[in-house]
């Protein structure tokens, strides 16, 4: 190895990749090197068809996937979770009214039942309430703190019972000291639990509608994708095309033809398949969950209402905040304006007899700001067709309910406080109370809602899961296609 | 040449379809505009209402209303410039409608019916409608004990029908303009109780401790809210999950400990029941 030789052979390798720099380029000048490089570009090119495609369709997929078997019903369940709670109180203030007489309505067995279902449902809603809001700092603690709370509460309810049944207390003669427990009780509740609780419902739907809108422009941007490499595609396709016609005076390719079609197919297949599913998640989101999740409340927050004629009965010196409290729901579930229960009474009465009208909603009289609340204006605008009846029938057995709750407070008014406490006893009967037959009305409407939700999650997945075969078949086919309709061109320069 | 003409026509078409992509990508995309992308906050506070929001000498306001919109307006993420502005309660709507301010925290009721113009975040606290009376008037230990007593509210208010239509219970109704020279009537010895608010009264108490007593026997729920513009649900979303923060860090405590400690009034310390962003 001596510097000379070395220096003569670079000189020469210098030559020779001189050489190959000009071969090289004359190959590109020649045809069939022409012909690889746009087969080439065209094979990419569908190739980046299939993944921009493929990342599309997956991210729909996942978004049904999460909306439908995740999110949705753990939002749903933790929407529950308030219902659950607001009962528990309810029947341990209808199990003190009750006092020594075990009959009154379903009878006192029925009631303590019924409150173990409840917290069993609680727990059970809690459970699904922490697994939603997992890494969520603010909403964890929240979580904690109602089940911290529910230990509480069920010492105090207990207490307030056992003292009770000690005092072998008359009906609507609540012991002085199992008041007292169960005041501290209801307080706990409705300042600590019920307001946690029904935030954490509210904050599942905020998670759902990031969820969904974060999903949905995914989709959007992968759309987007799918129509630009489906035209980079097709202009690829016609760019060999045009090459092999005005090289090979040859008319038509039929082979590339038949890609170019295939690929104009297959992107608009896509996109179609995509702004379907899109549709159907939304109208599962809309018109599904979010309707059903807000008839829920209105279930929840009424059965913390009617329980307030209980607490209203056994509370004589925190009657006058019951009744007003009473009121206040009232209006959240479903909104007239009414300085008073009287006036309340009244405008209810006209709801359910107007009804499909709702009373104000024409803007034509300009005191009157219309029907609201959860059974009002909203409940009306995310009917799905045919749902009319069913929310006639809520509406009515709304109205049955402050009927009886007119009714009690006259007794109590007339000092009557057997007559009220039938009512009200009669009013929570679990067989046929009026509240039950509002809440079966009000599961109806609910369950219709929830079929909207799993149809709209079904359809969705209908329209998505053909791709799964079409998508990579097609994209087959498509290179064959190509390959097919170069190689006999490739074949003229063997 | 027939070939040179057709690319340009495929690339034409290419750049068409791209442009409406785009278009149809910013529907696609588009999130609602919100307030948590501004870069300066504008927010409604009182500017005469004590202890709440109330002007001081140098054009500042201050209260526990103000405290809790700096807190919530911290917690709403990227670092802002925030401007308060007083706001009467009239023009509320109007000024939130109009862009005027972007956020109002000045005593603002929860209804049904101005959920319609207005996305409220919270509410942050639930005011409850309570009796102020005279320090020496120990008599009145409760709204009852006002029958055949006379009763102000400030205009525009409907604080004393509550008690006359909603409670049943006689007293005499007195107006003044605003609950200010309510309790200077009281003062005075013009009226027997004002009632409202029980945030407000306090305000008024904190002014004055040994002149006023409150009654501490609330009697309905006056939910407080952040008035957002209609249909911003991002940032009610943002607000709540602040107040969620506020009660749990044990800042609501001290604000309400700062602006009402004094008067005792009976605070709840835990987070209110939120009224939802759809």
């Amino acid at each position: 190895m001596t510097p000379g030789r070395d220096g003569a052979g670079t000189g020469r390798s210098a030559v020779t990749t001189g050489r190959r720099r000009t071969q090289v380029r004359r190959w590109f000048g020649t045809t069939p090197a022409k012909l690889w490089l746009l087969t080439s570009a065209c094979v990419v090119a569908v190739v980046g068809l299939f993944g921009s495609a493929a990342f599309a369709l997956d991210q729909a997929r996942d978004g049904l996937h999460v909306l439908g078997r995740d999110a949705g019903p753990q939002a749903m369940a933790t929407t529950q979770l308030y219902l659950s709670l607001a009962d528990m109180d309810a029947h341990m203030a209808d199990v003190l009214l009750m006092g020594t007489d075990h009959d009154l309505g379903s009878g006192r067995e029925d009631a303590l039942e019924q409150y173990d279902t409840s917290r069993a449902k609680a727990n059970e809603a809690l459970l699904q309430a922490a697994s939603l809001t997992e890494g969520d700092t603010v909403e964890e603690r929240n979580v904690q703190s109602v089940l911290d709370g529910m230990g509480a509460y069920e010492r105090l309810a207990t207490q307030a019972r056992l003292l009770n049944d000690e005092a072998k207390a008359p009906p609507g003669r609540v012991d002085a000291g199992a008041l007292e427990e169960y005041r501290r009780a209801t307080r706990l509740m409705h300042t600590e639990l019920l307001p946690k609780a029904f935030n954490l419902g509210l904050d599942s739907s905020a998670i759902v509608r990031a969820d969904h809108e974060e999903r949905q422009s995914a989709v959007g941007f992968g759309l987007v994708g799918v129509g630009v490499t489906g035209l980079v595609t097709v202009a690829a396709l016609l760019a060999l095309q045009m090459y092999l016609r005005v090289r090979f005076r040859r008319r038509l390719n039929a082979p590339l033809l038949g890609a170019t079609a295939g690929t104009v197919l297959l992107t608009a297949g896509v996109v179609l398949a995509l702004v379907g599913s899109g549709g159907h998640q939304r109208d599962a989101k809309e018109e599904g969950l979010d309707a059903a999740m807000a008839l829920s409340r209105a279930g929840a927050i009424a059965t913390d209402m009617q329980a307030d004629e209980s607490r209203y009965l056994i509370d004589p010196d925190m009657a006058d905040n019951y009744q007003q409290v009473y009121l206040e729901r009232a209006q959240q579930v479903l909104f007239r304006p009414a300085d008073d229960l009287e006036a309340y009474y009244e405008a209810v009465g006209e709801v359910a007899s107007s009804y499909p009208v709702l009373p104000g909603s024409d803007g034509s009289d300009p005191e009157d700001p219309g029907t609201f609340g959860y059974l009002g204006q909203d409940a009306q605008e995310a009917l799905l067709p045919g749902q009319e009846d069913a929310l006639a029938e809520v509406l009515e057995s709304y109205g049955a309910l402050q009927n009886e709750d007119r009714a009690l407070r006259a007794a109590v008014e007339d000092g009557d406080l057997a007559g009220a406490i039938d009512i009200r006893m009669g009013v929570a009967d679990s067989e046929d109370g009026v509240f039950q037959v509002y809440e079966d009305a009000l599961a109806e409407l609910i369950e219709q809602h929830e079929g909207a939700f799993r149809e709209g999650i079904e359809r969705g997945d209908a329209v998505l899961s053909p791709w799964t075969w079409l998508l990579p078949g097609g994209v087959i086919l498509l290179s064959a296609l190509v390959v097919s309709g170069v190689r006999p061109r490739l074949a003229e320069y063997r | 040449m027939r070939f040179r003409h057709r690319r340009t026509a495929a690339a034409g078409a290419l750049a068409a379809v791209a442009v409406l992509g785009l278009s149809a990508c910013s529907v696609v995309l588009g999130e609602e505009e919100s307030l948590l992308d501004a870069t300066s906050l504008t927010i409604g506070v009182k500017a005469d209402q004590p202890g709440l929001g109330l002007e001081d000498g140098d054009g500042d306001i201050e209260g526990f209303d103000v405290d809790v919109a700096l807190y919530i307006a911290e917690r709403l993420g990227a670092p802002k410039e925030v401007e308060f502005v007083g706001v009467t309660s009239a023009e509320r709507e109007e000024k939130l409608i109009s862009g005027e301010v972007n956020m109002v925290v000045a005593t603002y009721s929860i209804t049904p019916v101005r959920k319609t113009q207005v996305t409220f975040g919270g509410p942050y606290y639930v005011a409850k409608q309570d009796v102020l009376v005279r320090a020496e008037d120990t008599d009145i230990q409760g709204v009852r004990d006002l029958e055949g007593l006379s009763v102000c509210q400030g205009q525009g208010s409907n604080s004393a029908v509550r008690i006359t239509e909603g409670l049943g219970i006689d007293v005499q109704q007195m107006d003044a303009p605003s609950y200010s020279a309510c309790i200077d009537s009281l003062r005075e010895g013009n009226v027997d109780a004002v009632s409202t608010d029980n945030l407000i009264l306090a305000g008024f108490l904190a002014e004055d401790p040994s002149a006023f007593r409150l009654v501490n026997h609330p009697f309905t729920d006056e939910k407080y809210g952040v008035g957002l513009p209609h249909g911003d649900v991002r940032a009610c979303e943002a607000v709540n999950k602040a107040i969620s923060e506020m009660y749990q860090d044990g800042t609501a405590r001290e604000l309400l400990d700062t602006w009402f400690g004094e008067t005792g009034l009976q605070v709840v310390t835990s987070v209110p029941q939120f009224e939802g962003c759809g």
